[in-house]
């Protein structure tokens, strides 16, 4: 089938394809909730435990990160698996938040990226996830940005400020836009920073 | 904690104050008003009746955050205190929404910029929607007093350079430039108004009115939704409201029941019609989540040739209103250009790219300055506004298409930014719009912006300001409440926040929803009090 016949079916009002989540789950794509990861794949100590963010929605992460942040990322290995396995998670933590509606918005868009073949016809992306360089995520990005569907550029806003604002807003990163912080006069003196 | 603070001195007095994460068992709870929402118009109206010795009930959906939370943090704050972790967008997704969700609300976020209603919409409001009651000379005593109450005065503090940029470009090419007026009290110049005010010199309610309210024997209830209000008969008998958990985004099953002899809803302009579209209150002209509007904002990025650092110093400070009524109230589509702050979570977030190219653009952060256009929708027919629906779980959704006449504005702004930071030396100027480059010269930014695409998506677009959706007017065919905020249909119930504007305001709204909600609640004070 093709990408407009495809674009054509979703339910009238909603930002990403009603159809895509039931298809989804009927082929045995996991969506639940990853829980704890092991440490071996989540490159990090097994403590975090994800609340919305899927294995496969990982996987999806994982592959995207180099080309969100290329490089911005540490190039030495550790610490660069550090650097995407903090943000995965910090993008978990911000999903919660979102609430239901918004969740609900973002589970389509991860599922119809993790569904094989709205992840070709509508991405472009031929192998899975854990397959694809980052090259090939970079290419995704930019069809997605620079395509004339509009709910393709929605979903490549939403995916590049969801990685964007974890990444560059978290104290780890602040020395790549030399953000100093809050000036330190000031959180010398305030009571709610004593003690912490 | 310090006890410094006064909402940590009134919680340790003794406030009545209820987080419902932890309520364990389904409650019913009885006062004179109930009043929904705690930002600029349930605040303002709490304060007001509870003062006149009546006994109210405040519900806020969002949680209590105050001094102790508000670590300078974008992430944590951008998570709490903002509606749906500021994820929040119109239908299609194409216009980001800042909005408050927290106890005061928008006012607990905002970058405390003071406006009083502009004379010309004051004027249009009379002649267009019947409002004549709402002259500026009708309105001026309720401007002061809440002026008064906010201790709002023009910023006598330098304008740090982010915005003094504004300033010198609009002196060299004569464009009209004032300074705001700010709603602070000994404000430390710090920048972080966006991230809840660290150090409480910001007069928002958190700071005023709430107090004020809780002072006078007010009960509040925090992370409480309310969903549906409920007749019997003609009037409203009850409000039914969901508790949260301790996350304030998933309900934890519990049921609280408010009964009242009066409801003030002041939800917001998305929460309020849709608390009235859950409860299918009469709405016999369908006029419930019509007329929304949002100032749509576009902006410019400049770089320019020394540190502006456009994350420290009051946000807000400079502002130019040369464009804003100059085609008529009722012409092509006036804008407001003002300055916002940008810290690396926020700028991350609303300059649209990734890889080296975002990268090597936010390492420049701290040579960072932006202009920003916030366009005055609603008083022209090209400019109807958008609409308020729900979604399947009862959420409410709002959708604004831009239209053609919306879009001519859009790209007049832009021009207009750009032309000002270059007059103010930028090296170069780019337009947050997924087609701009970084232009070195204002010939190639003017050349460049005549052909962007003007389409959702492509052009970034964000509101910090929402309002209408229950507008007001004295035909109950087009509004859905009196001049008074009061319901046309239903007898004991009003509405006193941004939902009842009947356009948007062609300024920061905040001075105009405590203005209209402290002159509705002195009237309805009154009325409640000889009825016994």
């Amino acid at each position: 089938m093709n990408r407009r016949s495809f674009l054509k079916t979703g339910v009238g009002g909603a930002v990403f394809l009603g159809t895509v989540s039931l298809t989804a789950g009927l082929s045995g794509c996991a969506t639940a909730p990853a829980g704890r990861v092991s440490a071996v794949d989540s490159r990090m100590d097994a403590s975090y435990r994800f609340q919305f963010l899927s294995k496969d929605d990982i996987a999806l992460f994982e592959a995207l990160l180099p080309a969100m942040f290329a490089g911005a990322l540490p190039e030495e290995p550790n610490q660069r698996q550090f650097a995407v396995a903090a943000t995965i998670e910090r993008i978990d933590q911000g999903i919660v938040q979102f609430g239901a509606p918004n969740q609900k918005e973002l589970r389509k868009l991860f599922d119809l990226l993790n569904f094989a073949p709205t992840r070709v016809t509508l991405a472009r992306v031929w192998s899975d996830w854990p397959s694809v360089t980052t090259g090939e995520a970079d290419a995704f990005l930019n069809r997605w940005r620079n395509s004339r569907i509009g709910l393709l550029n929605n979903g490549y806003i939403a995916l590049s400020k969801i990685c964007n604002v974890a990444f560059y807003g978290h104290q780890n990163q602040w020395h790549l836009t030399s953000y100093p912080g809050p000036q330190e006069w000031i959180v010398n003196v305030l009571p709610q920073f004593k003690n912490t | 904690m310090s006890m410094n603070d006064p909402i940590a001195r009134g919680l340790a007095a003794g406030w009545k104050v209820t987080d419902a994460s932890t309520l364990t068992s389904n409650q019913t709870a009885e006062a004179d008003v109930v009043v929904i929402g705690t930002g600029a118009g349930g605040g303002t109206t709490a304060e007001i009746l509870a003062r006149q010795g009546l006994a109210v009930i405040l519900v806020e959906e969002g949680r209590l955050y105050y001094q102790k939370d508000f670590k300078m943090d974008e992430l944590t704050s951008y998570a709490n205190l903002y509606q749906e972790g500021m994820s929040r967008t119109t239908a299609d997704g194409a216009i980001a929404i800042l909005q408050g969700r927290c106890v005061g609300g928008s006012t607990t976020v905002n970058w405390t910029s003071s406006f009083r209603t502009p004379d010309e919409t004051l004027t249009y409001w009379s002649r267009q929607f019947g409002l004549d009651s709402l002259t500026p000379d009708a309105m001026a005593p309720w401007f002061q007093g809440r002026e008064e109450r906010h201790t709002m005065a023009p910023w006598q503090t330098d304008p740090n350079l982010n915005n003094d940029i504004l300033r010198q470009g609009c002196e060299k090419l004569g464009y009209t430039w004032q300074v705001i007026p700010r709603n602070v009290k000994g404000c430390w110049n710090s920048g972080y108004c966006g991230v809840g005010c660290p150090t409480n010199a910001k007069q928002g309610a958190l700071m005023t009115t709430i107090p004020g309210a809780l002072d006078n024997n007010a009960r509040m209830y925090h992370g409480l939704r309310a969903e549906k209000l409920v007749m019997n008969q003609d009037r409203i008998d009850h409000l039914q409201a969901s508790a949260m958990g301790p996350d304030g985004v998933t309900p934890s099953g519990v049921t609280v029941t408010l009964k009242a002899r009066h409801f003030v809803v002041a939800a917001s302009a998305i929460g309020s019609p849709g608390l009235l579209l859950r409860s299918q209150l009469p709405d016999p002209h369908q006029r419930v989540g019509k007329r929304s509007f949002i100032h749509p904002v576009n902006a410019t990025v400049a770089r320019m040739p020394a540190n502006v650092d456009p994350f420290y110093g009051a946000p807000q400070s400079i502002y130019s209103d040369q464009f804003n009524f100059s085609q008529g109230v009722d012409g092509p589509v006036g804008y407001k250009l003002e300055v916002p702050p940008l810290h690396p979570a926020m700028a991350a977030g609303v300059v649209p790219g990734h890889g080296p190219d975002q990268l090597a653009d936010l390492s420049q952060l701290a040579r960072m300055q932006s202009v920003i256009a916030l366009l005055r929708d609603g008083f022209h027919e090209q400019s109807p506004g958008g609409t308020v629906t729900l979604r399947d779980d009862g959420s409410p959704v709002l959708d604004y298409p831009v239209t053609d006449y919306l879009w001519q504005g859009i790209r007049q702004a832009y021009l207009h930014m750009a032309e000002i930071q270059f007059a103010a030396g930028a090296e170069a100027v780019r337009a947050m719009h997924l087609d701009s480059t970084w232009y070195k010269t204002w010939a190639e930014a003017k050349a460049a912006i005549a052909e962007l695409p003007m389409k959702p998506h492509r052009a970034r677009l964000f509101t910090a300001h929402q309002m209408g959706g229950c507008s007001m007017g004295s035909n109950p065919e087009d509004s859905v409440v009196n001049g008074f905020g009061e319901h046309h249909h239903v007898p004991n119930l009003s509405i006193h926040d941004a939902s009842i504007f009947p356009t948007s305001i062609g300024a920061n709204p905040q001075l105009s929803v405590y203005a209209l909600a402290a002159r509705n609640s002195t009237r309805l004070a009154q009325k409640l009090r000889s009825h016994g």
